[in-house]
């Protein structure tokens, strides 16, 4: 298996597919001939891409089947008016170029307990979803999904899942259906129930409302959170105690990045405050810690004693981990 | 090391009505008709004409409200003799109903235990579901050597009906088996039991 220098895998395009005006399809192998580590449905990939004003970190969600560890594919969405990044993608990168790349981190899990998976989607955001009904049907997990596109020609995608899915997919807005009704997609279904949206922010709300209303509780509603959950927020500085390296975390890294970045080693497995893997003692600490795993205990969080460096930030003149 | 506090116990709820769901399913047991029918003078008009209660008369105090539960004319009321029929009642309400239900359990420990188990494979989450303890903190003890299942156990050291060993109930809380574990008592040092003290939770 290829392994990580810095932090990052070097992943080389092997092929660019429009897929629609604005999405092209990007298939990626380790750039030494290895096989890339493993991932699970819903994981993303942070690529470090250059351009004019410098390198910007994009998450982009895998696409690929989580069992094939030969390439990975994500889809780029060209957005003119961002910060750049992904049009250097459509633009500058070509075929048989290396990238920087992070190790998979999962923020969009599947529900293990559910009995019936139903996935809304808009446009680009189908693509995690990809990977996670790979993960369903070899596994024979219930699941149906309805995707909304802005026209025919946005719908290459949809029909590929039609492909091979069938009638579990649902296209709208393809020319032949009309808009989604999210309230009746979601309306008389069976307990057991879970729900994921991927898609605009207005998109992610309106289920979220749309399903309280019909009294539906929040561990059954699943959105993707690279905004608030994943780890970006203000810089802070780190002290690791076995070495004494003090270390920058910058607005668009995690802690764990950015260690791994000067080449040290932290332990980890869903790099998504998930797994309990990345556990850190906390030595000294001058400010506030903040916990933005799904694994820590209250006691834990309120203790400041422990930290997952894989989500988690801190706001704080001094912070040193036992690593 | 086998009888200390108890950590795995659950820890339980109180009844009150859960204001976001659509549809309510309460299923209570001997003493759990208590906390029901607190529940139900809770909740609104509107809330109690969505709401199924599932009463088993089975106790082991000899505490019944049967008939206060007749009196609440407005609530679907499904009563049963057994805990074993309740839950075989409740797995029928939770077949047709939909997101949006909330489940409300009363009763004795393994009686809200094994409805948990039925909650459970129907995909009802924690948030969707309160329990509250009522009457006796008997135990439901699992027998680490034959399999048998014991209701109402009162007594820290009994005789498994399945294998006719003298167990020592222990302080762990299964929630899988929804049972405390019961092993072979004089396992140390053999004929020196504990003392049959009663279990004080
Ligand atoms: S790597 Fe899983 S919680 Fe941090």
């Amino acid at each position: 298996m290829t392994t990580a220098h810095n932090g990052t895998l070097a992943l080389r395009v092997d092929r660019i597919e429009p897929v629609t005006p604005e999405i092209n399809r990007y298939t990626l192998s380790a750039a030494d001939g290895a096989w890339l580590p493993p991932f699970s449905g819903g994981s993303h990939l942070t690529l470090l891409i250059d351009t004019e004003n410098g390198t910007r970190r994009n998450a982009y969600s895998l696409m690929s089947s989580p069992y094939d560890a030969s390439m990975y594919q994500i889809a780029v969405r060209r957005i003119e008016d961002g910060k750049g990044g992904s049009v250097a993608m459509h633009r500058r990168i070509s075929v048989g170029d290396v990238i920087p790349v992070t190790i998979p981190a999962n923020l969009f899990p599947l529900s293990k307990h559910a009995r019936h998976h139903l996935f809304i989607a808009g446009g680009v955001g189908i693509t995690p979803i990809f990977a996670q009904l790979e993960e369903l049907n070899l596994k024979g997990g219930s699941f149906e999904v309805h995707l909304a596109v802005r026209g025919p020609e946005h719908a290459t995608l949809g029909r590929e899942l039609i492909e091979r899915y069938g009638d579990r997919v649902t296209l709208y807005g393809d020319g032949e259906r009309g808009r989604m009704d999210i309230a009746a997609v979601l309306a008389e279904r069976p307990l057991g129930t879970h729900v994921y949206v991927c898609g605009p922010a207005r998109m992610i709300d309106d289920v979220v409302d749309r399903a309280h209303e019909q009294g539906w509780t929040d561990s059954h509603i699943h959105y993707e959170k690279f905004e608030d959950a994943g780890s970006t927020g203000e810089p802070f500085t780190v002290t690791l105690a076995k070495s004494g390296a003090v270390i920058e975390v910058s607005p668009e890294q995690s802690l764990l990045e950015a260690v791994e970045e000067r080449g040290f080693k932290l332990p980890y497995l869903c790099r998504g405050g998930a797994c309990g893997e990345c556990e850190t003692e906390v030595l000294e600490l001058d400010g506030t810690l903040d916990h933005r795993d799904d694994w820590l205990s209250e006691k834990d969080r309120a203790s400041n004693a422990i930290i997952m460096p894989c989500v988690s930030r801190a706001t704080c003149s001094k912070l040193v981990i036992n690593a | 090391m086998l009888i200390t506090g108890i950590k795995s116990r659950p820890v339980y709820d109180q009844l009150v009505p859960m204001a976001s769901g659509l549809r309510h399913i309460a299923v209570a047991q001997g003493s759990g008709g208590k906390p029901v029918l607190r529940l139900l003078a809770e909740m609104t008009a509107g809330q109690r004409a969505s709401t199924t209660v599932v009463y088993s008369t089975e106790s082991f105090t000899g505490n019944s409200y049967l008939s206060e539960l007749q009196d609440q004319d407005d609530v679907e009321l499904r009563v049963v003799a057994t805990n074993s029929e309740a839950l075989q009642a409740l797995d029928d309400v939770l077949s047709t109903a939909n997101m949006g239900t909330r489940l409300y359990l009363a009763g004795s420990e393994g009686f809200i235990g094994t409805a948990m188990q039925v909650a459970s494979a129907y995909g009802l989450d924690r948030d969707e579901i309160l329990r509250e303890h009522a009457g006796s903190f008997v135990r439901r003890v699992w027998c680490a050597h034959c399999d048998t299942y014991t209701e109402n156990v009162t007594t820290r050291v009994f005789r498994c009906p399945g294998c006719e060993l003298d167990l020592v109930v222990r302080d762990h809380y299964s929630s899988r088996l929804a049972a405390f574990q019961g092993v072979k008592a004089d396992g140390e040092v053999p004929g020196e039991l504990p003392e049959i003290e009663e279990l004080d939770t």
